[in-house]
């Protein structure tokens, strides 16, 4: 059943602009914040057990814990670049519940004490932009943000930072680096940004989930949020369903909630197809066959345990009328495109990958390549500064692992195994 | 020391005996080659001469592109490589970038030479080669240092040898 | 310190220190890339990976700091396996034309091939296509296809020259350095990015294809460019000297050294030189054997006669106690080139002093005079020691010029002399060997003794001060050791190179 928490206004339009967002009990929770100790909203949230909604799924009370402590400026960042294919749940929260977003920020700005904080919105998103760029205007215009907030003795400033469409800027520290306006490349850890971040401050980063999700933790409390979803994993989770689905869409359901029930409230398979794979946590989540489907449940340590991850929550579903060698051949070129280049193994090893799985699609592949194909991929996985190599290496092993009678096919063949390149091989 | 004097006997000391087989021996060769042409083993060089294998390894080649200039890319390993240390590489610049390195003087002092074909074996681009020719007769010192216009573009030559490797076509390969 | 364990044998480190550091310090072999110890850390090449115990995934070198107990290997199989895969990463777009690149025998990507390497390529793709002889500046060409992207020149460039000119340019496999809108790289130290690049993605053009380094012999020694006297490396054959590159000194010039020191190499070949003795002989300067000339210098009654010595800073301490000892009571004149320009400094390395010795012959020499007072004609005999890089002396010609008014003259010049038409009674003209050919100390500008080496001989027939004082002492019998074996001292044991 769908939990509606932070989606629960999405269809009313008024939500948008802050009457609408007020009447609905908008910015209440901010003054209950403002009422508590920062240190407080910290342990709420750390007892709340909400972790990371961006995909590395940290806790996120722990890391604000990580924060030195001392008086150095700090700043808090929302990580509104959403760059992973297939998730488009933050859009979607910044379009219908802006105000959710920024009542959220100021929030946990307050219980970091952090005086600025920005949220880095991704290039391409021109609508969220103008949306969130009107609700913040609204806010300032509001006293919610400002000098001396409703009162608090509390000032903070949010700005918006459009970023230029780079996949590798959803990273903390590559994001960290283009705000700074430098070349948007993750910078090597340690020092972890909690220690040294932005302008070399401390800075939390979040996602724009986590800290709607804030919001929702103080109001109703953290036994109230913790009720939901399973007991490692709280809370509720946006999913951004799309692929073969007869209804794609975003839906929130709790932690835990079983896959094959998830696929059922998006409309289920078009007639007459049957499941074949699974991605569970964006492109870069290694797949799921539909045998590993049928009993996944959608938390942070089922997928794990069935060794895929829950990523940022876009589940891509896929049924029989696909080709996987061709379904590798786009994630590879996605992953290619977006190396920054700043590590070798990632640099080279993404080129390398897709120019193999692009030769075995052309019908010119070698049986070898498959097994090089793995080999590459070992060698790419954990050897970078960021996550984005493990990103591009995972899908490609558990594609060719999974589905190693499709590539067989189609180099032995020539055509694909499925779709209509060269002939349906089979019924 | 002692020195130990041969006494011939009489009978040797009349040397007919030995002239006469001698002769014989000459003759009976002189013969049989005159009416045997085809089993002579000396050549009437330098009007006949000698086909050797063709894998001889006899005066250096110079190979060139299609285009006509010197296949050498100047990288100096067959110097590097060379055990009698007699050839003599001056690099530059070339105006393409693709050709980027060149040798502006290559030089072979053949009487230091051993032709072992070592500089042969460490060219990576087949620009030297050992080629069929063996006579390399000269007047004097200078006629035995061989530059490129011997190397490469001697009159036997027709115009140069082309190389095997052209690196349009490798780069075109994407190698 | 830190206790900790490094490929089985049990070390002490200070606090700090990064596992690499610790690597080199103990001598044991690490492969690397974007690591240099005086850059910050790119942690890109990811070739420095360790194993430590304990932890699952390898950790890079380079940005990990000891901690006490840590059990850290390179020489696993996993490791092994980790770093000759980041070799092939790094070699499959690379273009492997080694037979036209220059850095060919000092390549950072050949030196791990041979070592962990040595298979043919399993990329059966087209290699990516980049630039190829892009000319970076006054000095430097760039190769993009040989570049490894290991960031060391940009990092240079960012925090040692603090020009910033260069960048790394689009992403992914097709990232390029480069500088805005092909902008010069043209700083005073942009040729340090050449040595410090691994491979041969930046040549120097002065440098480009003169020699291939195999035939180079390298010597330890101290730059004569200026009174900051960098530690070097002189690179030689028996045809002459090709280039000079830094050499790791901490106290003094850190990995660097400018551009302008790197010229130093010109003025010792022999086609600048001063190749043989030469003696008046009708009126007209004419060569002699060295041995000729001495004796003929020996005749010649110095008793009672005045005699003037000019002398720049561009000699050793040594050669300036035994001119002292040699001419004593005569009159010394210290010829300055730009005395206003003495005390400028750039605030990295290069000083307004361009003579290595300024101050040796300030200390050695305490009753010096200006050589703006200096008259030729005043004297029965003129000593003038023309300095070997006289290219940073304006006033030479007319020093040359008022030397013709000498009664006798005893000149030493390493550089080649113009024709000079002489009035003198006698003058003796002798070669003199420069840095890289005579062994010796300078006094630098913070009065530390750098020392000098003798590298190669260009050319035979040179004296150094001292050698010529002590031959004419000796009387005649001069013995000068051109092929002395070279000594080994600490001073020889050259560091690694990074």
């Amino acid at each position: 059943m769908e939990v509606k928490l932070l989606t629960e206004h999405y269809d009313d339009k008024s939500f948008q602009g802050i009457e609408g967002y007020k009447a609905k009990g908008g910015y209440e929770v901010l003054k209950k914040a403002f009422k508590m100790k920062p240190q407080e909203i910290i342990d709420e949230v750390k007892a709340s057990g909400l972790r990371g909604r961006g995909g590395a799924g940290f806790p996120t009370g722990m890391k604000w814990g990580f924060l030195p402590k001392n008086d150095e400026t700090r700043y808090l960042l929302c990580n509104a670049d959403e760059g992973e294919p297939g998730t488009f749940k933050d859009r979607k929260m910044m379009e219908r519940a802006p105000h959710q977003l920024i009542e959220g920020m100021i929030i946990s700005s307050f219980a970091i004490n952090s005086p600025k904080s920005y949220i880095y919105i991704r290039g391409e998103y021109n609508e969220s932009t103008a949306i969130l760029r009107k609700a913040i205007d609204e806010a300032y215009a509001a006293g919610m943000l400002g000098k001396n907030i409703m009162g608090s003795g509390f000032d903070h400033d949010l700005d918006l930072y459009v970023g230029a469409g780079a996949y590798i800027c959803g990273e903390e520290t590559g994001m960290i680096s283009s705000l700074e306006g430098k070349k948007g490349q993750p910078k090597l850890k340690p020092p972890f940004p909690a220690v040294q971040g932005y302008l070399s401050k401390p800075t939390i980063v979040n996602n724009v989930e986590t800290l709607a999700a804030v919001k929702y933790i103080i109001r109703d409390g953290a036994e109230a949020y913790k009720k939901h979803g399973t007991e490692k994993s709280c809370g509720t989770k946006l999913f951004s369903v799309s692929g073969n689905v007869q209804k794609p869409c975003t839906v929130e359901v709790p932690l835990g909630y079983s896959l094959m029930d998830l696929i059922e409230l998006c409309g289920g398979l078009k007639p007459g197809r049957k499941l074949k794979a699974v991605i569970p946590g964006g492109s870069s989540a290694p797949v799921l066959t539909a045998e590993e489907c049928v009993d996944a449940k959608m938390d942070y340590e089922d997928l794990a345990a069935k060794g895929s991850m829950l990523g940022s929550g876009a589940v891509i579903i896929i049924d029989d009328s696909n080709c996987m060698v061709d379904l590798l051949n786009v994630i590879m070129h996605f992953y290619h495109h977006e190396s920054c280049g700043q590590c070798t193994p990632c640099r080279e090893g993404t080129g390398w990958l897709e120019k193999m799985v692009k030769r075995i699609v052309t019908g010119e592949g070698r049986l070898d390549d498959i097994d090089l194909v793995l080999k590459v991929a070992n060698q790419m996985k954990g050897r970078t500064i960021c996550a984005l190599s493990d990103a591009a290496a995972l899908p490609a092993i558990s594609f060719v692992e999974k589905f190693k009678k499709e590539f067989e096919y189609f180099v032995r063949e020539g055509k694909s195994m499925v779709t209509s390149k060269g002939a349906p091989a089979h019924a | 020391m002692a020195i130990v004097v041969k006494r011939i006997n009489a009978n040797r000391q009349w040397y007919l005996w030995g002239i006469l087989s001698g002769m014989g021996f000459t003759f009976g060769k002189m013969f049989k080659n005159l009416f045997n042409k085809k089993k002579m083993p000396t050549l009437n060089y330098p009007e006949e001469k000698y086909e050797y294998g063709p894998r001889f390894k006899g005066s250096h080649i110079l190979t060139v592109k299609k285009d006509g200039s010197l296949r050498c890319t100047a990288c100096m390993l067959c110097a590097t490589n060379c055990p009698a240390d007699c050839i003599t590489i001056v690099a530059s610049e070339h105006e393409d970038p693709e050709v980027e390195k060149y040798p502006i003087n290559y030089e072979i002092d053949v009487l230091r030479c051993v032709y072992c074909g070592f500089c042969e074996e460490a060219c990576p681009v087949d620009a030297i080669r050992m080629g069929p020719e063996w006579q390399t007769a000269g007047a004097n010192g200078s006629n035995f240092s061989y530059d490129i216009k011997e190397l490469a573009r001697r009159p036997a030559l027709k115009g140069g040898i082309e190389s095997r490797l052209d690196d349009k076509e490798r780069h075109s390969q994407g190698i | 310190m830190l206790k900790c364990t490094i490929n089985g044998k049990e070390v002490e480190v200070k606090e700090g220190t990064t596992i690499i550091e610790a690597y080199k310090e103990m001598q044991e072999d690490i492969a690397h890339y974007c690591w240099h110890p005086g850059l910050s850390i790119a942690g890109v090449c990811r070739l420095c990976v360790v194993e430590i115990e304990g932890n699952p995934r390898l950790q890079i070198a380079c940005n990990t700091e000891v901690r006490d107990g840590m059990v850290i290997s390179n020489v696993s199989d996993k490791v092994e396996e980790a770093v000759r895969w980041g070799l092939d990463f790094h070699l499959i777009n690379h273009p492997l034309d080694c037979p036209i690149c220059d850095q060919a025998g000092e390549c950072g990507l050949q030196e791990q091939y041979m070592k962990y390497g040595q298979y043919d390529s399993s990329m059966a793709e087209n290699k990516v296509k980049k630039r190829k002889v892009v000319d970076l500046g006054p000095k430097i060409v760039l190769d993009a296809e040989r570049c490894i992207l290991c960031s060391r020149c940009v990092r240079f460039t960012e925090e040692i020259s603090k020009t910033n000119e260069l960048g790394i340019f689009n992403r992914g496999d097709h990232s390029m350095i480069g500088t805005v809108k092909d902008k010069p790289l043209d700083n005073d130290y942009s040729v340090n990015t050449v040595d410090i690049c691994p491979v041969g993605a930046l040549t120097s053009k002065d440098f480009r294809f003169q020699q291939r380094v195999w035939y180079l012999e390298n010597t330890a020694t101290t730059c004569p460019g200026c009174s900051t006297g960098c530690s070097v490396s002189v690179y030689h054959n028996k045809e002459g000297a090709y280039r000079v590159k830094p050499r790791e000194d901490k106290e003094n010039n850190g990995y660097w050294m400018c551009d302008e020191g790197r010229n130093v190499y010109k003025f010792v070949n022999k086609e600048a030189r001063l190749l043989s003795a030469k003696t008046l002989n009708s009126g007209k300067l004419s060569s002699v054997r060295l041995a000729q000339a001495l004796e003929d210098f020996t005749s010649f009654n110095r008793e009672g006669k005045k005699v003037g010595v000019l002398l720049t800073g561009q000699n050793t301490t040594e050669e300036y106690k035994a001119i002292l000892e040699m001419f004593a009571g005569a009159d010394f004149f210290h010829w300055k080139n730009n005395e206003e320009k003495f005390n400028d400094f750039d605030g990295l390395l290069k000083r307004g002093d361009k003579n290595p010795n300024t101050n040796g012959l300030i200390e050695t020499i305490s009753n010096l005079k200006d050589a703006k007072s200096f008259n030729a004609s005043n004297y029965d005999l003129t000593v003038a020691v023309m300095p070997e890089n006289f290219l940073v002396y304006e006033d030479y010609n007319e020093k040359l010029e008022s030397l013709k008014a000498s009664k006798n003259l005893l000149l030493f010049s390493a550089a080649k002399l113009p024709k000079m038409e002489l009035k003198t009674e006698n003058t003796w003209v002798f070669p003199l060997k420069t840095f890289v050919e005579k062994e010796g100390s300078y006094l630098n500008h913070a009065k530390t003794e750098r020392r000098i080496q003798k590298a190669t001989s260009i050319v035979t027939e040179a004296v150094a001060l001292n050698e010529f004082a002590a031959a004419v002492s000796r009387g005649l019998k001069i013995n000068i050791n051109h092929h002395e074996s070279r000594k080994q001292n600490e001073f020889t044991n050259i560091p690694g190179q990074y």
